[in-house]
């Protein structure tokens, strides 16, 4: 017998390997299982069964199975959603519960899914396969679906699916009108009536009193301040409510309030975030305008009074918040008393005359003439002098007015 | 169960070993040494080894653990190779992609992630165990120097921590960009150099796509290569000094052989060793009652401690998924932006030692980034030869000998430890103090 040294070991450590063995064996099982455990199975088994009882077995074999994409290279986009909302392009489900419901024919034929996805406009990560990671509800996604539900969160008044034009706002960023796109259109009427160009750049040209708003939706959201906001803490939600009550949230913002109803902040909110620089590849706006359009009596009305006789109040600023009507000079917010009068106004209002205001002023003018509209003594002395030539045009056209009456 | 062996007749002439296939149950001494002789995988042990060796409380296995995870990286890292496309364009969307429809994808990369983290404790502790146990001490051996042993052992730890920060940039999205971010701006933090050094790393002065092929490179190839090389000499050296510290310190306790020496370590039976190579003057590996046959035994141990990584880190992988934050963007820092978790006691002392008085800032930056760490690892480096404690202070926990150097270095390694918990768990935003009752400031969202 050769010689054969003993071991303690065997007995004990037997044991632990075999128990690590069958740990091998869960752990195996465990991510076999977890590979395989996504909701799309059911979904897809579900819509099979609905299509075989509605159409028959014959047209059910035909629904493909497994992961599906549409990849559009040139958005660079993988949108896996009709692995679960396989019926998007099957006629007959229009009324069904989502995921099975048909998608309206309607945007799809100036749309084709093919060219753009799903998530260029309905928002989501395309990427993702589980229900919240490819809605967005997941940390470190910011783009969600823009669903109705995300709408009756922010209680939309309007359309409760308005979000989502915020994305056909990415190409349609220049239409004056995008049909099917009411909050935007609202929201760009209203970037007209009231003037938003006196203190903004938007799209290359405007004032400069206020940042410049043309990708003012890239601003990322850890840059707003939010301390002083109250519900929803989002970029977004600062829009909506910074709209209704600037001051409420920036503290000596000279962002005048122009009393927006709640359907008109949201949907000036929704314009904001979606001017983004996003390139789009040139085919899918082809034959769109690639500037703001301006019509050419904007531009004739634009020019009469940047040089017309009230010319030095526009150039100066002073008609943002200011009509000078004596001259031809509207203001687009319209929040201060009328210039033509000033001379009369101040001495009633403040009990000085203009050059004394002018060299000492009050309440919100201190603001402005030190902080946004900085004036040096000689620019001064024009003030008032123009100001005088605009009370007296003021006197002429009333008694113009008057004798004009009295014939 | 045996394996079917061929006849088990005995060989004619000794040492001569006729069998081609090896016994997992050797019956004599001489077909538990064939095993070693004659498999591949096994030559890297010893015939026998001493029963002090094989206890699961001196070493923990944590070297074994080391390298089974260094094996699960490479082998979860060869299917990534394949997947993930290192271009700025692209690296985000390919990560993206092995998460959600790869088969086995998710699971992969957290194998690789959870790996990667598990290394760096394993090695982290591994090189903890090795100075509390003064096992860098040589022994009675001749030829032995577990010293340089030692030093290899520093550079694989460093390399270790490098190829974990190289593969923090891949996936290029913020958590990757920052901590990359933050981690190059200390490097740049060094006199005259810091700048250049900065420049060399990333290849250029903005992260961008030369950064990200730098890192990738460096973390495929450059140093796994570098690591898989100093891991074999490593090994090689263990084995050439004669086994853990602790088998010469088991020996030291018999009468040594001051006559001839009796080759009985195990380099006779594979016949690599020099004339006077590592050889114990003692009977101790003779004996029967202080040692075992490395085939089954040491093998099983081995098999225990890799399997059993696999097993965790297989299990781990399913529940704890990988995060993978918003793709890089330089223009929004992401607050607080914090560095790898195993450089953040670095990070913290960077800001300690950052003094502000007025608008005067003194950057704490090449205290807490260059000096203070450059100075721990070189005099870890060299403390083998700073250490002056007797040899039988070697290879045994808590020597009296040693008390004094390793209450010392527990106190380091316990400051590292409360530093690195402050970056992790009580850093919030602006670099704040956060208890953990106090809530973060919430993080807005787009929409």
């Amino acid at each position: 017998m050769e010689k054969r040294t003993s071991s303690p070991y065997p007995r004990i450590d037997r044991r632990i390997m075999a128990a690590i063995g069958i740990t091998l064996v869960i752990g195996t099982a465990l991510f076999m299982w977890s590979d395989r455990a996504h909701d799309w199975r059911y979904y897809q088994y579900q819509f099979r069964a609905m299509v075989a009882e509605k159409f028959g077995d014959d047209r059910a074999v035909k629904i493909p199975q497994g992961v599906e994409q549409i990849w559009v290279a040139d958005l660079s986009r993988a949108d896996r959603c009709i692995t679960c909302h396989q019926a998007t392009s099957y006629k007959g489900f229009e009324n069904a519960e989502q995921p099975y419901r048909t998608h309206p024919p309607e945007p799809l034929k100036q749309h084709p899914v093919e060219d753009f996805g799903c998530t260029s406009c309905h928002g989501g990560q395309g990427w993702a396969i589980d229900t919240a990671a490819a809605h967005g509800e997941v940390a470190h996604w910011e783009e969600p679906l823009l669903s109705r539900s995300l709408g009756e969160a922010y209680t939309l008044a309007g359309n409760k699916n308005a979000l989502m034009q915020m994305n056909c706002n990415t190409c349609h960023r220049y239409d004056r009108v995008t049909p099917g796109a009411g909050a935007i259109n609202l929201a760009k009427n209203l970037v007209n009536e009231k003037g938003c160009r006196a203190c903004h750049v938007i799209n290359g040209y405007g004032g400069t009193i206020g940042p410049d708003l043309t990708s003012v939706g890239e601003k990322p959201p850890e840059q707003y301040d939010l301390s002083r906001l109250s519900g929803q803490r989002t970029a977004f939600a600062w829009h909506v409510a910074h709209f209704k009550d600037p001051r409420a949230l920036t503290e000596g913002t000279v962002m005048p309030n122009f009393n927006f109803t709640t359907e008109q902040a949201q949907s000036l909110a929704m314009l904001m975030l979606s001017w983004r620089r996003n390139d789009v590849p040139a085919k899918y706006v082809a034959g769109a305008p690639r500037t703001d359009p301006r019509s050419p009596e904007e531009l004739k009305a634009e020019a009469a009074m940047k040089t017309g006789p009230g010319g030095w109040f526009v150039q100066t600023g002073c008609f943002v918040c200011h009509s000078i009507s004596a001259l031809g000079v509207k203001s687009p917010a319209q929040i201060g008393p009328d210039l033509s009068t000033a001379v009369e106004d101040v001495q009633s209002r403040f009990g000085l005359t203009i050059d004394q205001f002018l060299a000492n002023p009050t309440g919100t003018m201190s603001v402005v003439l030190t902080r946004q509209i900085v004036l040096t003594p000689e620019q001064k002395q024009i003030a008032i002098q123009k100001l005088r030539e605009a009370f007296a045009e003021y006197q002429r056209q009333r008694g113009q007015a008057v004798s004009a009456g009295g014939k | 169960m045996r394996l079917p062996s061929i006849a088990r007749t005995k060989p004619e002439a000794p040492n001569v070993h006729q069998e081609p296939l090896w016994s997992f149950r050797p019956q004599s001494d001489r077909e538990a040494g064939d095993a070693i002789v004659s498999n591949f995988m096994l030559h890297w042990f010893p015939a026998k080894i001493s029963k002090a060796s094989m206890s699961w409380s001196y070493s923990f296995w944590l070297g074994t653990i080391s390298a089974a995870l260094l094996f699960l990286l490479i082998l979860s890292g060869l299917p990534l190779l394949f997947l993930y496309v290192p271009s700025v364009e692209r690296a985000y969307q390919s990560v993206k992609d092995i998460e959600f429809v790869v088969t086995f994808g998710s699971w992969i990369r957290a194998v690789h992630r959870i790996s990667a983290h598990l290394m760096v404790i394993a090695v982290a502790l591994h090189l903890m165990r090795v100075f509390l146990t003064g096992a860098y001490k040589n022994g009675a051996g001749r030829g032995q120097q577990r010293e340089w042993n030692w030093v290899i052992g520093v550079v694989m730890f460093l390399l270790t921590l490098f190829l974990s920060f190289t593969g923090y940039l891949l996936p290029w999205d913020q958590l990757a960009f920052w901590a990359v971010t933050v981690g190059t701006n200390i490097a740049s933090s060094i006199p005259m150099i810091g700048p250049d050094v900065r420049e060399l790393l990333i290849g250029g002065r903005t992260i961008e796509q030369a950064t990200l092929i730098r890192f990738y490179v460096l973390h495929i190839i450059v140093l796994p290569g570098l690591l898989g090389g100093l891991f074999a000499y490593h090994m090689w050296r263990v084995r050439k000094d004669g086994g853990l510290a602790r088998a010469d310190q088991e020996g030291a306790f018999e009468t040594p052989r001051t006559a001839a020496i009796v080759p009985t370590k195990t380099y006779t039976l594979l016949g690599v060793a020099r004339g006077t190579a590592p050889t114990v003057t003692v009977k101790s590996l003779e004996n029967a009652d202080t040692t075992v046959n490395a085939v089954p035994d040491l093998v099983r141990r081995a098999a225990i401690a890799t399997l059993g990584t696999i097993a965790i880190v297989s299990i781990m992988s399913v529940f704890i998924a990988s995060p993978l934050e918003e793709p890089a963007n330089a223009l929004v820092t992401p607050n607080p932006a914090k560095a790898p978790w195993y450089f953040l006691w670095l990070q913290e002392i960077v800001t300690d030692t950052t003094i502000r008085i007025g608008s005067f800032t003194l950057n704490g930056a090449f205290v807490g980034g260059v000096i203070l760490p450059g100075l721990l690892i070189g005099l870890m480096t060299v403390w083998p030869w700073l250490d002056r404690s007797p040899r039988l202070a070697g290879g045994v926990w808590w020597p009296r000998d040693r008390r004094v150097q390793n209450i010392v270095f527990l106190l380091i390694i316990a400051g590292v430890l409360v530093l690195t918990f402050i970056g992790m768990e009580l850093r919030g935003p602006y670099w704040n103090i956060y208890w953990p009752w106090q809530a973060w400031p919430e993080i807005p969202g787009r929409i």
